[in-house]
């Protein structure tokens, strides 16, 4: 049982680093991203 | 604690900010193509929020936090399969790749490419069918949820369910996919910061040591490890592999943001990285269940864990983590919280409403006509059709909501429901991708006989989740390799669009 509770604590320490990691990076680069795709959807509509 | 003047300020500004912006994205809107897969032009940042937002909702939290509450860490297993399964995906494009090259709009539309549109109307029947009854239950426990943290009364609870789905309704009948993904980017940020912020408080007020020993003390064993609990086991865990890998590449709103992006490479892209926000996606929220059984388990035992007891009143699991969320956030904080989970919410409705209906009318409506000789639609009116399927799944969707009550854990409800068409949609696709024996017959029988190996045990014969899901898909398979067996092959290997347009 103990191997299990380090197994799963160490699981759910990854989870939520990677979770706020990403979410990180997607808020700042993404914010681009949407620029470009607004972009270009207004060019192909015109 | 009260919900203040300060929480419902904060809600507003969000409701009134995430409506305008989806209105906004209206006039973007030129063609059935930048309403159904935003003129395939997302990049990766913007991929991995609109796909995480669409598939994070408030009914992902409650029925995460459910399974935490009822199964312990075992539950996890079920977090690390999904992501796992799709970091898989990404790295090798499994499926994905060759989808987009395709440049489908619909997961059904690629069953007429390689099969015919007699099975593309078959599927998109089924994925409708599976797909709706999936979503019906969504408003009634994000319902449940919204007036539990809030404190507003529950006799109000379908006037909660009618202005979610009035505000959802509103920017994507009008703007589709372009207004859902820039609603979503918005979304995204919010409901992870409320991710993040319940997560602490949780573990703060429940105490790290403590939830260790609840677990233990109330399920030993089976509250970590997934093969000895009985509710799971090993063919549950199979079931789920496959589940999952079928959700990662055959599922409508996620297939939606692998066709939106603008090229194969960056799907891949959007895959993989969406697989580590999976393990959280899971996790954080199974994490929040345990801490409610911590802080609240001490009532009358129900299959072997106590049910939740708060403020003298003896709860269901799945109402503990948002009493337990009422009890411990602090004003503001529940404000953030509340928005972040309305943010949720209305991504995911937003993206399904648009997934499904989109379904109805390309899938269903739209070849039915072909198959009456009539004239095909122009883009002006696909995009009215769509608005009008649009309509009609919103109206079901309060029907079913305030009908239905699933019978056990809503995590299982929603798997066996997906199973309905992913079983033989899955197999059909796997083969017809990567088996050149695969045919139309053998088409037909994976997707009838995984359709009727899950409605008919599990609404009808009421059969463990497990033997249903497992089933379905072992009928789906057997239906594609005997019915492909027993006639020759169907039609030349598909020339994919997208390589034929690069090619000097």
């Amino acid at each position: 049982m103990k191997a299990w509770q380090i197994f799963w604590s160490a699981s759910l320490l990854i989870a939520g680093g990677s979770f706020a990691g990403i979410t990180l990076v997607v808020a700042v680069k993404g914010f681009q991203d949407l620029r470009n795709a607004l972009r270009r959807w207004q060019e192909q509509k015109e | 604690m009260p919900f203040t003047f300060l929480d419902w300020a904060i809600v507003a500004a969000y409701l009134a900010a995430s409506v305008a912006i989806g209105l906004a994205g209206k006039r973007y809107v030129g063609s059935v193509s930048h309403y159904l897969v935003a003129g395939r032009e997302l990049g990766p940042y913007v991929g991995i929020a609109t796909l995480a937002a669409t598939e994070i909702g408030t009914i992902t939290f409650m029925y995460n936090a459910e399974l935490g509450y009822r199964y312990g860490f075992a539950v996890f297993s079920t977090a690390l399969i999904s992501g796992l399964v799709m970091i898989f995906v990404g790295r090798t494009g499994f499926v994905i790749r060759r989808f987009r090259e395709l440049e489908l709009m619909t997961v059904p539309e690629y069953f007429e490419k390689r099969y015919s549109v007699g099975l593309r109307l078959l599927t998109g029947a089924l994925v409708a069918v599976g797909g709706i009854l999936n979503m019906g239950i969504f408003l009634k426990i994000e319902g449940e949820f919204l007036t539990t943290v809030s404190g507003i009364p529950s006799q109000y609870l379908i006037l909660v369910m009618t202005v979610i789905l009035l505000l959802e309704m509103l920017y994507t009948v009008l703007g589709g996919m372009v207004s859902v993904v820039i609603t979503d980017f918005l979304q995204y940020v919010l409901l992870s910061v409320a991710t993040i912020l319940v997560s602490a408080y949780a573990v703060y007020h429940a105490g790290w040591g403590d939830i260790i020993s609840t677990v233990s003390t109330t399920m030993g064993e089976a509250g970590y490890n997934p093969i000895v609990n009985p509710k799971f086991g090993f063919t549950f865990l199979v079931w789920q592999i496959l589940l999952w890998f079928s959700l990662n590449t055959c599922w409508q709103t996620t297939a939606m943001r692998m066709f939106s992006t603008n090229s194969p490479e960056t799907s891949r892209k959007v895959m993989t990285w969406t697989g580590f926000i999976y393990l959280g996606r899971g996790m954080l929220p199974m994490l929040w269940g345990i801490a409610a059984l911590t802080l609240f388990g001490t009532g009358p035992l129900d299959k072997g864990v106590p049910l939740p007891v708060v403020d003298g009143q003896t709860l269901a699991p799945i109402d503990a983590m948002p009493s337990m969320l009422a009890q411990i956030l602090g004003p503001g904080v529940k404000g953030i919280v509340v928005a972040g989970m309305l943010a949720a919410t209305m991504s995911v409705n937003s993206s399904y409403l648009l997934g499904w209906s989109a379904v109805i009318s390309q899938d269903v409506i739209l070849p039915f006509r072909r198959l009456l000789n009539k004239a095909p639609l122009d883009s002006r009116r696909q995009i009215f059709v769509n608005r009008i399927a649009n309509l009609f799944v919103s109206a079901f969707l309060m029907f079913w909501g305030l009908y239905y009550t699933p019978p056990g854990a809503v995590y299982l409800y929603l798997n066996i429901t997906g199973t309905i068409f992913l079983a033989g949609a899955f197999a059909s696709v796997v083969g017809g991708l990567y088996w050149p024996r695969a045919n139309l017959l053998g088409g037909y029988l994976a997707m009838i006989a995984g359709a009727a190996g899950a409605i008919v045990p599990f609404f009808f014969l009421h059969w463990n989740e497990t033997v249903v899901g497992f089933g379905s898909f072992g009928l789906a398979a057997a239906g594609l390799v005997v019915g492909s067996l027993l006639r020759k092959p169907s039609g030349a290997p598909l020339e994919h669009s997208y390589a034929r347009r690069r090619k000097p």
